[in-house]
């Protein structure tokens, strides 16, 4: 189950549902009767699929179906939020009235004409979900079911999954500005259990995107089952590093967990409002090497991030955080803009249209620096590499982060050697940040299916990285 | 706060979608029904920053079609929109593979346990925006006026409360429903530190009945001891030392038994816990019991999620593995019989020796507070957790902790438990109290 793209004009999916640019004009009067700096509409309808396969049989299923809008009030830095999942226009003003109560003035807000805007398309899509048969998704799960088996005689079980989706939603805001977005997203997952000599293991790899059928290439679908197969029977051999101090080596793509969860969040601007992140006084600052230079990027051709506007209808950029090692932005959303007197950077996101919009990444990214991977490697003498990740989680005002290694291997010498699984590493933010002493020249963004939790919204991103060399972090190990 | 959704237009719904889902080609079908409705409010510096509310209704249904099954769920509950709906799930289904194991439970063992779990509080039906905002408020004041003399860069407070009413109904004859309410207040406190460190902390309660939210000062007294010691934190050296778990954190180790102990890990042989039923498994001292009927437990609840009522379920006794989670579909995928498939409040009984006298006892011991980030391979039962806390020597804190990590294998450290505390945490689903491990590998400089 999948929603098409709209074909008319901005406005006119919803207008079918007897949304019309008059009633939101309306319900925002409704929203700003008690005063109000400001205020947006959030309307949203999304479906999505999904089928799995276990036990060698396609025999599981499920779809969703959401549909309701989100009327949100800002007084200075106050938020009231309401939401409806029932768009009848007494509903809808019910909400507003609800949202309403936290502006405290008695003077109406004038509320403008709503203006339509037309936006870039960074999710172009040439098969699209709702085009796609449950049979055609059947058909895939089978095909990575068998690839998985013929790659390796020690594969003894395999799951696998597809899910597909579509929103279209629609903001609206008192200051007329009127926008559409239509956002597809897919993830493909395959989870290997191997065995060897009695010994079971388990692992899983994925990919995602804002893409529909085509995004799964023949090579994207065979490095997608060699990589849950490579893990699984890495895992056979891989052992528990030592712990302790010392020198890491991140891989290239998915090692930028560490930038998402020791800067990304961190430099948030609601946390930074409040002054309440590490990074709150350091504006301008020099708080990595030179050759750190981290983005956060909204535009990226059909990536998992990538968002054609934010959840508060402004427009979707490319934003320098960090440049040559200084600090340079925050990721804003409108109050945070309207607070540090900057523009937003269309970093404001939700989960749905039951939740408020706060600053979130989209895409965030470290460029290339001036070292060759092979001579970062050469250089530890006693380290880990790290290679695959599973999940992190950070301490905002004390920096102090953490991510969780799956695979890697134990660097000798200069060279990988043992391979080593299921280790904890943790630092802190602006200590790694400086620790950060070599800086590949192999900028990989991951293709996984990252989630990023906050506040108990859950919304997607992609992150990406070169090679990086941290000098020192403390790896959870054993003896 | 809307209550107006009654139990019998819910219920009734239920049976219309149910009939409908059976007309249009289902020979099977279950719906659950849920009416939610909440508000929570958040504090800081002297003014509400964010009042959101939420009036929630959606509906789940799992359908069984030709023997093959699909579950779906929407938020447009309206016949006219569910129609179509429900069409294209049904044909949907007609595309995958039959799985004989699909099927609702016997009527014969379905039902919801006669016990008074005590999980709806009509407080709920009264209270106002103006009793919530005295409650943020008082609680703001109270944190602002103990920390006066604390380095504290910024206190977040909050209350929240919310219902639920939720309404099942399966073509197999079953119905049943059940309401709850939930309360709750909290806060987030930022301190300032050397280095430009702001260490935060936090304490949030959740509970079923508003007379049982803790005190403002309570609250307020806890939140401070917490971000206070988290000043000066560091890592110290690897060690393989005694570490207490605070009772509020204790969860996050417990869990990962309960995960193993989960019918489709053990059916698809992904658990450390596969073959060990009946087996020593961890440290005699241990016992876990989950309790869905505990008056008050966040976990209560009548029936689980397959309609089987609820009832009391030994895990762990004298450190021997009882039983797994067993919903009817894996009870009949492992050729078993059904347990439940999921947990009730999770419970280790108390002891009479309190944690002070545990840091106070040992020559050195951990005193973990908090995790951070970490995870487990559920196949081999290997961990690694960050952790928070504090080191103490002969019952003085001699180092507040951070930047380390615990690392291991569960039954290692499952052996190594040593005994429960007196102190039960009671606003989680994890009604447990702190637990005293032995020989655990810290890891930090």
């Amino acid at each position: 189950m999948s929603i098409a793209k709209p074909q008319g004009t901005t406005g006119e999916y919803f207008e079918k549902m007897g949304i019309t640019p008059e009633l939101c004009r309306s319900i925002m009067s409704t929203a700003l009767q008690h005063g109000g700096d400001n205020c947006d509409l959030y309307f949203q309808h999304s479906a999505s699929t999904s089928v799995q396969l276990t036990d060698g049989k396609v025999s599981q299923a499920s779809t969703s179906l959401d549909l309701g809008m989100g009327v949100r009030v800002i007084q200075g830095d106050q938020v009231g939020y309401s939401y409806s999942e029932d768009l009848s226009p007494s509903a809808l003003h019910n909400a507003a009235q609800v949202a309403a109560q936290i502006a405290s003035h008695q003077q109406n807000k004038t509320v403008a004409v709503p203006n339509k805007y037309n936006i870039p398309n960074y999710y172009p899509v040439s098969q699209p979900w709702d085009e796609v048969t449950m049979a055609h998704r059947v058909e895939l799960l089978r095909k990575w079911e068998k690839m998985a088996f013929d790659m390796d005689n020690r594969v003894k079980r395999v799951d696998v999954y597809v899910q597909d989706g579509a929103s279209v939603v629609m903001l609206v805001r008192a200051d007329g500005r009127m926008t559409e977005d239509w956002r597809p997203s897919t993830l493909g997952y395959i989870q290997c259990t191997v065995e060897e000599n009695g010994v079971r293991e388990s692992n899983s790899y994925n990919v995602a995107a804002r893409a529909g059928l085509e995004y799964y290439t023949e090579d994207r679908q065979t490095r997608l089952v060699k990589e849950a197969v490579h893990r699984a029977i890495f895992q056979l051999s891989a052992i528990s590093p030592p712990a302790g101090e010392m020198p890491v080596v991140l891989a290239a793509g998915p090692s930028a967990i560490l930038l998402h969860e020791a800067i990304g969040h961190g430099l948030e601007a609601d946390f930074n409002r409040k002054n309440i992140s590490i990074f709150s006084s350091k504006m301008n600052q020099q708080i990595a090497n030179s050759h750190v230079t981290i983005v956060d990027d909204g535009t990226i051709e059909n990536s998992r991030g990538a968002v054609n506007i934010d959840d508060e209808g402004n427009d979707s950029q490319r934003t320098v955080l960090v440049e040559n090692g200084i600090l340079r932005s925050y990721l804003h959303d409108s109050i945070s803009a309207k607070h540090f007197q900057v523009a937003p950077t269309g970093s404001g996101r939700r989960q749905s249209f039951r939740h408020t919009p706060i600053p979130r990444m989209r895409a965030t990214i470290m460029e290339n620096g001036p070292h060759s991977p092979e001579e970062i490697i050469a250089s530890v003498k006693h380290g880990i590499y790290c290679s695959s990740f599973a999940n992190g989680q950070v301490n905002i005002g004390g920096g102090d982060f953490a991510f969780y290694v799956k695979q890697g291997y134990l660097i000798e010498d200069g060279k990988l050697t043992q391979p080593i699984k299921d280790v904890n590493v943790i630092g802190n933010g602006p200590d790694a940040l400086s620790k950060m002493d070599m800086i590949g020249n192999d900028l990989v963004i991951d293709e996984g299916g990252w989630t990023c939790g906050k506040d108990g919204q859950g919304v997607p991103v992609s992150q990406g990285m070169p090679t990086v060399r941290v000098s020192s972090l403390t790896i959870g190990g054993m003896g | 706060m809307q209550h107006t959704i009654t139990s019998e237009f819910l219920a009734d719904t239920a049976n219309s979608i149910m009939k409908l889902a059976q007309s249009l080609g289902a020979e099977e079908v279950s719906v659950q029904i849920s009416h939610s409705v909440s508000t929570e409010l958040t504090q800081r510096a002297g003014i509400i920053e964010k009042s959101q509310q939420s009036n929630s209704l959606g509906v789940g249904i799992e359908l069984l079609v030709d023997g093959r099954f699909s579950g779906h769920s929407a938020s447009d509950i309206r016949l006219e929109s569910l129609q179509p709906f429900i069409q294209r799930a049904i044909d949907a289904t007609r595309y995958l593979e039959v799985d004989k194991n699909r099927m609702l439970p016997d009527i014969s063992i379905m039902g919801s346990a006669s016990a008074d779990i005590q999980a709806y509080d009509s407080a709920i039906e009264h209270r106002t925006a103006e009793q919530r905002s005295a409650s943020l408020q008082e609680l703001e004041t109270t944190c602002l006026t103990l920390s006066a003399d604390a380095p504290v860069r910024s206190i977040t407070t909050h209350v929240w409360d919310s219902y639920e009413n939720s309404q099942v109904c399966a073509s197999n004859g079953f119905t049943a429903g059940w309401k709850r309410s939930g309360f709750g207040a909290g806060a987030e406190i930022t301190m300032v530190d050397a280095n430009d460190r702001l260490p935060e902390a936090y304490d949030y309660r959740s509970t079923r009945y508003l007379e049982d939210v803790p005190s403002a000062h309570t609250l307020a007294s806890s939140i401070l001891e917490k971000g206070s010691s988290r000043l000066r934190s560091r890592n110290i050296p690897s060690a393989k030392l005694p570490i207490l778990i605070e009772n509020r954190v204790a969860g996050k180790l417990i869990g990962m038994i309960l995960s193993a102990m989960q019918g489709n890990n053990i059916y698809e042989n992904r658990s450390f816990l596969v073959g060990k039923r009946g087996q020593s498994m961890a440290s005699s001292a241990l016992q876990i019991e989950s309790n869905p009927l505990v008056p008050r437990g966040l976990a209560s609840k009548p029936f689980d999620n397959d309609g089987l009522p609820s009832t009391i379920m030994p895990l762990v006794q004298d450190g021997v593995l009882q039983c797994y989670f067993l919903n009817v579909y894996n009870a009949r995928r492992l050729q078993d019989t059904p347990t439940t498939g999921s947990a009730g409040n999770i419970i280790i009984p108390p002891t009479n020796t309190t944690p002070q006298y545990i840091l106070e006892s040992l020559p050195k011991v951990i005193s973990v507070e908090g995790f951070l980030g970490g995870n487990s391979n559920t196949v081999t039962g290997d961990f690694s957790f960050g952790i928070t806390g504090r080191y103490f020597e002969n019952g003085k804190c001699v180092q507040s902790v951070s930047e380390m990590n615990i690392s291991g294998n569960i039954f290692d450290i499952l052996a190594k438990f040593e005994t429960a505390c007196s102190d039960v945490w009671t606003y989680s689903n994890y009604r447990l109290p702190s637990l005293l491990f032995t020989d655990v590998q810290c890891s930090g400089v």
